[in-house]
């Protein structure tokens, strides 16, 4: 019982910080909501068992990424913001037919997930005790020696896009540049 | 699942202990307080409260009342809802976290095992260090939604340090957790009970003078790790986020009565979890220094005759000891702060970003390889 009511509870408060993420004219709501998307999200992964996903989750990018996003959002003059929200028609239609394709994306993947899950429900069953017990290890041997190179290959684009930042930030005198 | 309990009188235990520790941690605060003032005025050779009640201990009630009946005020070109939401965001992030951390041996009454502890977790210290980041927003919408330039600038300090300081804290606890190979911090107290014995290229040294803590296999660890909870928990020499030679107040320039209480309420709490953590990773939690656990039950075993009563009494004396730990490190911040000047705001980020992250690196690979020769090569 107590879990049905953990998931509703942490369902609802995801879903409608998501949603409030879109919503807000205020970027600083949206960014604040969408912290708490983050929250939401790392609590749902508690109540699976992956306590080292919610604490990374939470280190990452409600603690990191998502601060970062709202200090810079705050040294803005938020009035042109609100200004450039756009009400027009052609974006209006844009707008309802994503959201219609993504609703789509949606039903699909759970109707199709629902199905995989039926299949292999038998298999899950008997995983899923030992997996729980110290799936911070399993995700560690998936990480470091199964998909080890994917891993790293993926470490060494990152550290591209922060060098090609600072470089392209730096060209033709940057931040700094008099002209 | 997680451990909410199945059972009504499950639930019903958590929730008395959530507000337990909730209220431990709230009521710490004006002793704290009184402790820091008459403390400064010790180190400064001045007196300090000493007028209201014994040794000004009633000072804490007064000042209570005074902050209950400030006016009520919000600023006018702030934004009301993260005005008033700010103090409240600050005491949550400060109590969860602290409730991850054991505080003594679980006890046991008939067939009932009561934790003294919040929640067991199972990776402790990924979920308090997830947690506790969360205290930037606090800054941020306190800055910002006070409308006011010396509070949007005291937020940006301090949560540009708050996210620079992080990353030398998480580094420094992962020569911890390699060393005891968990990340559960009851299992860290159990790998930390008895004499110092390192195990190493196939043979055992014990040193029996020394107890088995965590400082003795990390002590550059331990160094970084409290250095950079300083600057987590905005305390001097790291309180550029308030510098009121700058900024009036920083982040809560404009806030007063109980609002401006709840923020000094969440800062108690950052230097609570901060002290907390710092026993237990490298002081051996609630363990006693050269008695462990199950021996420390058997004495009291054999005085009592009773096993339920020596398990309480173990208990007891356990927490306790984690207590000491606890206040000793509370009473070596407060010593800090009315010690160190303060940082110029250029020398915290190259100490951050320049001193500590490289050292916390070069920690976390001298420990791997340590580890892995200790472990792999006999003599």
């Amino acid at each position: 019982m107590t879990d049905a009511f953990l998931f509703w509870f942490l369902a609802l408060i995801t879903i409608v910080s998501g949603l409030s993420v879109v919503l807000m004219s205020n970027p600083i709501y949206s960014a604040l909501s969408l912290a708490m998307t983050m929250i939401g999200v790392s609590a749902l992964f508690v109540t699976l068992n992956a306590y080292f996903l919610a604490g990374v989750q939470l280190i990452v990018y409600a603690g990191a990424v998502m601060v970062l996003f709202v200090m810079v959002l705050m040294l803005f003059d938020l009035k042109h913001e609100l200004q450039a929200f756009t009400r027009g028609r052609i974006t209006g239609a844009l707008k309802i037919g994503s959201v219609g394709i993504l609703a789509g994306l949606l039903v699909g993947a759970i109707t199709l997930g629902t199905q995989i899950i039926k299949k292999q429900e038998a298999i899950t069953e008997a995983t899923n005790q030992a997996a729980s017990l110290d799936s911070t290890r399993a995700l560690a041997e998936n990480l470091f020696l199964k998909n080890v190179f994917g891993f790293e290959a993926l470490g060494v684009v990152l550290l591209v896009i922060a060098i090609g930042t600072v470089a392209l930030s730096r060209s033709k005198g940057g931040t700094h540049a008099r002209d | 699942m997680i451990n909410m309990g199945s059972t009504t009188l499950e639930i019903t235990i958590n929730i008395i202990k959530t507000v337990l520790v909730f209220l431990m941690m709230v009521q710490l605060v004006p002793i704290l307080v009184w402790v820091e003032r008459r403390g400064s005025a010790f180190i400064q050779n001045r007196f300090g409260p000493n007028r209201v009640g014994p040794l000004g201990l009633v000072q804490l009630l007064a000042d209570a009342v005074k902050f209950l009946t400030k006016e009520d005020f919000v600023p006018d070109k702030g934004n009301r809802f993260l005005f008033y939401a700010a103090p409240v965001f600050a005491l949550i992030p400060a109590a969860i976290a602290y409730m991850a951390i054991p505080m003594s041996t679980p006890l046991i009454v008939g067939d009932a095992k009561f934790l003294i502890q919040g929640f067991e977790i199972n990776v402790g210290i990924v979920f308090i260090l997830g947690i506790s980041s969360l205290a930037a927003y606090t800054i941020l919408m306190a800055g910002w939604g006070s409308g006011s330039k010396f509070s949007l600038m005291g937020a940006m300090r301090a949560s540009a340090q708050i996210i620079s300081y992080e990353l030398a804290l998480g580094l420094s606890i992962v020569g911890v957790i390699m060393t005891y190979g968990t990340f559960n911090l009851s299992e860290m107290i159990a790998a930390q009970q008895g004499p110092l014995t390192f195990t190493a290229l196939g043979s055992t040294t014990v040193l029996s003078f020394l107890p088995n803590w965590g400082i003795f296999y990390q002590p550059l660890g331990a160094l970084i790790f409290f250095a950079a909870t300083f600057a987590e928990s905005n305390r001097l020499p790291f309180d550029l986020a308030e510098g009121e030679a700058e900024l009036v107040a920083g982040f809560h320039t404009e806030y007063g009565g109980f609002k401006m209480l709840m923020f000094f309420i969440g800062e108690y709490g950052h230097m609570m979890i901060a002290s907390g953590l710092m026993a237990t990773f490298f002081f051996g939690g609630y363990g006693i220094p050269y008695i462990s656990v199950q021996e420390m039950y058997l004495k009291l075993f054999e005085l009592t005759g009773d096993a339920g009563f020596a398990n309480i009494l173990n208990t007891v004396a356990h927490f306790l000891s984690y207590n000491v730990k606890f206040i000793l490190f509370l009473w070596f911040f407060i010593h800090v702060r009315w010690t160190l000047p303060r940082f110029r705001y250029d020398q915290l980020m190259d100490l951050g970003w320049k001193t500590m992250l490289p050292w916390a690196l070069v920690n976390t690979i001298l420990t791997a390889v340590a580890i892995f020769v200790a472990a792999q090569f006999v003599l």
